[in-house]
């Protein structure tokens, strides 16, 4: 592998030629192929009849391809369960922006006593740190006495254990860099705080709300202690505890299995580029 | 403004967390309602308890393989994805597929992956002549195994903080190296490790935070097993909490559980604050 | 950017929509809906075919049915229960779980309820069965009706048998000996299996031995006397066995041991329950149609005790529909379900009368080795502890099976913990 090419003027035809070129791309090819096997092992068992996926040989193209398994799931009622994800996800997602916005907004502008803004974030930060098992014992009392439990806003509430550092922690990022002057300005023309809020500073900090929401709602949707604790009711189980209780009920079912897999699958892949992007500038902007 | 942003995290943070401390002074039977204070005896057994050791090793092996191996990998493909070449958007969308998936998708596929008799690694493995290996069911090998998985998950998310990482080298400091005649592994070892230093260093801690929670990729291939060759200490705290409903033990496992990962903070958090001043 | 935009907004829509029918379809009028906590596989197959059969009755009575296995089943049902949160109307009960459910007071009072109606149970039920539905067991207040009616079954391939002239064994040692003499002569065959799983599956499957040997986890006086010579003759021997079983044993759930009787690729099954095997002699589910025999567990230094393993269906008190869970529990353990069940899914029925069937003796011909078994059958220790001692123990016999520990020390390890459990 070569990192920089040292001698311009040597013609392109020795450089493609060049063993370790050829190295870079071999290893490249291995990386995403070992990348795209499981991935391709998912979608092509969902598509293999029940009897094909249990053969003692796996097949690696299907002999019969079918739709049956996606039939199966949906006649199972999986979109029941498609959807309590995405209320969960987008209910959590909402609470964080918002409590995160104005959280953030406030600790960047006011000056609290007894260093309680940086003691504040400081626990938040341990929060985000620890395993959130340690918290759910107590967690499951407080939200069955509060009669949250088997209750999709329940859990979009117990989320903000993950969510909410996250994007407290971006966002006064953020704000930290939108002047005050501007905010000044907005008051002297007699918007009042709740205009300003919304007119000057969110416009302005549109990035990282975006990201905080997308991240959220990554994280919601890939949650599981807590919906394997708190949801009991079959009609409220998210996808992820469907698939375990897949798991756990069909031992050689994976043709179901995986169809459930490739369904809760397809609206995060459409998010992998906008992911990598914002992950990939986040890191860029914390490194200035 | 900031009341609601308090009163939410405190509600779901500072009450749970006092409640569980106190917890773990008691022998507190959740099934018969039972609270007897027991001062420090659920510390002293459990940290006597042969399992509860094995779930602090198990994690303490997985937090290092997993985040190692990862911050390996994922600096490789950073390296690798360095120059530009035709493809390298579209090669770079499908390294970072992974990530995406939800865990318990990630779980279910390898699950079959890994499967004993039918799954395709045994059979590809009996073919070339080597032998069936028991994916998830030798003890020796299981854990091996999980860290395998989530190395597959989460080394796209290593790569691209990398990648971003190795945008701020300018690539004059490489040519330099290079022209002093340095190979690839002299360039990579004094120049790009060096200067990557703290973001290698935010990153990895990044992993072990991460996987030091590891509960759902057990729940969903091993269930801890076989034996407890793969409990966890959040798979520890789970069964304490959730199938003897000793909240006592859980409470002081958890309590342990928080002064491993403080250290871990005590390195991160100074990090983090300079990070955003 | 735009394209993540557009993504969001077409799962909005979607979300809204599916919430929309939710909500269309939950809004009928005086409609009920019971939530009911069950078994997965067969079990969970049975739950269905009875709800769509009750709502052919009562079409305004909707059902949730959630299929768990039997460990998540326990865990999410006692914490549920505890709480109070009631979001169950019918759970099923392990019967060696029951005293832990009963002795907390979660269950509803089935006596009392029968009472306010003016009727009472019928005596059709198989003793037995509906005397681990009570509390204290036996003869105290009736908690649990008896949905499944399992007994631990030992099966063998005859046709395999025959052609090594092996005696049916009657004795474990004769079915060490025919292991023995299979894995020398059918290298496509598995001699022996069983659930090696962890937890529950492991120690069904090693009680049976376990007593067969004269040892026992719990004496009479619910005192533990697991560490004992015979309780280490039974492990020695277990371990013996797993020798001639599949390498992956220590992961086997029922489904493993199920497919491998039905294919043909396993010999001897030292544990299986009716409601696995209810399609063995179904040609087209099964190889080996009429080549199994289905029996009581051999004998040692004991004779054979079948272990009862019966699951109860119980309202929880928490319930808020009790009357409608009340009336479909009724329906559920009613001869005429039951042999519904029976015949459609295979699940083993509660009632003698059911088991006398001449239809049913016909498709299952064990029927008649069940119903002993359940009238004479041995229950597991009733303590409000067993499901810790079940896991407890579990443990350190998987220990054991995969190595990891000796059969002493797995014996001595389990005795010393599970005297901190019942202590």
């Amino acid at each position: 592998m070569r990192l920089h090419r040292i001698h311009p003027g040597i013609d392109q035809a020795s450089i493609r030629r060049h063993p370790a070129r050829l190295l870079r791309a071999a290893a490249i090819a291995v990386l995403l192929i070992l990348t795209l096997l499981p991935l391709y092992w998912i979608v092509v068992t969902s598509l293999k009849t029940a009897r094909e996926v249990i053969l003692p040989i796996p097949t690696f193209f299907p002999r019969t391809v079918t739709v049956e398994n996606y039939r199966a799931v949906l006649d199972a009622g999986v979109l029941r369960n498609f959807a309590n994800s995405l209320i969960t996800a987008g209910l959590s997602t909402v609470i964080s922006i918002v409590l995160g916005f104005t959280g953030a907004y406030a600790l960047t502008r006011y000056r609290f006593p007894l260093r309680f803004n940086t003691l504040f974030l400081v626990w938040v930060l341990v929060v985000k740190i620890l395993p959130p098992m340690v918290l759910s014992v107590p967690l499951y009392e407080l939200f069955s006495s509060a009669g949250l439990l088997n209750r999709l806003s329940g859990l979009a509430l117990v989320y903000q254990v993950y969510t909410l550092p996250y994007a407290l922690w971006i966002l006064v990022g953020f704000l930290k860099g939108v002047p005050k002057e501007l905010e000044e300005a907005a008051q002297i023309d007699g918007a009042g705080p709740g205009a300003t809020l919304v007119r000057i500073i969110l416009p302005l900090s549109a990035g990282g709300v975006t990201a905080t929401a997308i991240f959220s709602a990554i994280m919601a949707w890939d949650e599981f202690l807590f919906a394997l604790l708190f949801l009991r009711r079959p009609s409220m189980l998210t996808l992820p505890l469907r698939i375990a209780n897949y798991i756990t009920e069909y031992e050689t079912e994976w043709g179901r299995l995986m169809a459930i897999g490739v369904l809760s699958s397809i609206p995060l892949l459409l998010l992998t580029n906008f992911t990598y992007k914002r992950l990939s500038e986040g890191f860029t902007a914390s490194l200035k | 403004m900031v009341a609601p942003t308090v009163g939410v995290v405190a509600f779901l943070t500072v009450y749970p967390f006092v409640t569980v401390f106190s917890n773990s002074l008691f022998e507190y039977d959740y099934i018969a309602g039972t609270r007897t204070f027991v001062a420090l005896d659920n510390y002293r057994s459990i940290v006597s308890d042969p399992q509860f050791v094995r779930s602090v090793v198990n994690t303490t092996l997985f937090v290092a393989l997993s985040t190692s191996s990862q911050t390996i990998a994922g600096l490789v493909l950073a390296l690798l994805y360095y120059e530009r070449f035709r493809g390298r958007r579209i090669a770079t969308t499908i390294t970072a597929f992974p990530m995406m998936l939800s865990t318990m998708v990630v779980s279910a596929a390898w699950r079959t992956l890994f499967h004993f008799d039918i799954g395709p690694l045994n059979v590809i493995l009996q073919r070339i002549g080597l032998g069936r290996v028991g994916w998830l069911i030798n003890p020796d090998i299981a854990l091996l195994s999980i860290v395998v998985v989530d190395l597959w998950q989460w080394t796209p998310f290593v790569f691209i903080m990398l990648q971003a990482a190795l945008r701020t080298i300018p690539r004059e400091y490489l040519e330099a190296a290079r022209i002093d005649g340095n190979g690839t592994i002299g360039v990579v070892s004094r120049i790009v490790v060096p200067l990557l230093g703290p973001h290698l260093l935010t990153v990895a801690l990044l992993r072990t935070i991460d996987t030091f929670r590891l509960f759902a990729k057990v729940y969903a291939l091993t269930g801890g097993g076989p034996g407890n060759a793969t409990e966890t200490i959040s798979y520890y705290i789970y069964r304490e909490a959730y199938r003897y409903f000793n909240l006592g033990r859980a409470g002081a496992a958890s309590v342990l559980a928080f002064g491993v990962i403080a250290l871990v903070a005590a390195v991160y958090i100074p990090r983090l604050l300079k990070e955003h001043p | 950017m735009k394209r993540v935009v557009l993504a969001i907004c077409g799962l909005a829509i979607v979300a809204v929509s599916l919430w929309a029918r939710g909500v269309e379809e939950s809004g009928t009028e005086e409609s009920i809906t019971l939530t009911i906590a069950g078994r997965d596989g067969a079990y969970g197959e049975a739950m269905e075919f009875a709800t769509a059969l009750y709502r052919e009755q009562n079409p305004n009575v909707e059902f949730e049915i959630l299929t768990l296995s039997g460990s998540a089943l326990f865990e999410q049902t006692v914490v549920d229960l505890r709480s109070g949160a009631g979001s169950y109307d019918v759970i099923l009960i392990d019967d060696p779980n029951a005293p832990q459910y009963m002795a907390a007071g979660w269950l509803a009072d089935l006596d009392e309820m029968y009472a306010q109606r003016g009727v009472s149970l019928d005596s059709d039920f198989i003793g037995p069965a509906v005397g681990v539905g009570r509390f204290p067991a036996g003869d105290g207040t009736l908690y649990a009706l008896p949905h499944v009616g399992n007994v631990a079954l030992f099966a063998y391939r005859t046709d395999l048998f025959e052609e090594y002239g092996l005696a049916p064994p009657d004795r474990w040692e004769q079915v060490a000996a025919a292991a023995e003499v299979l894995a020398q002569n059918e290298p496509e065959v598995t001699p022996v299996l069983f659930r090696g799983s962890k937890g529950n599956p492991i120690v069904t499957g090693f009680l049976p031995i376990l007593w067969a040997f004269g040892g026992d986890v719990l004496n009479a006086e619910g005192e533990v006397v697991l560490d004992s010579p015979e309780s280490l003759a039974a492990l020695e021997f277990f371990l013996r066995l797993s020798r001639f079983a599949p390498e992956g044993v220590a992961n086997y759930q029922s489904a493993q041991v199920r497919d491998a009787l039905y294919n043909g690729s396993g010999a001897i099954a030292i544990e299986v329950w009716p409601g696995w095997i209810a399609n063995i002699n179904n040609p087209d589910e099964s190889a080996v149609v009429d080549q199994m025999q289905i029996r009581a567990h051999p004998g040692q230094v004991r004779g054979s005790s079948p272990m009862i393993g019966i699951w109860l269906a119980a309202i929880p008190e928490s319930s808020r529909n009790k009357d409608a869970a009340f009336d479909f529990l009724t329906f559920l353990t009613s001869e005429e379900t039951q042999r519904r069940i029976a015949r459609e899914v295979g699940v083993p029925p509660t009632r003698v009368s059911v088991h006398q069937d001449p239809e049913l003796q016909e498709m299952y011909f064990w029927y008649p080795a069940q119903l002993d078994g359940l009238q004479n059958g041995v229950a597991r220790p009733r303590t409000d502890r067993w499901s810790e001692i079940e896991s407890n123990l579990g443990e350190y016999l998987q220990l054991a099976l995969i190595g990891e520990i000796s059969a002493r020390e797995a014996i001595a390890q389990a005795d010393e913990q599970i005297r901190d459990i019942v202590d």
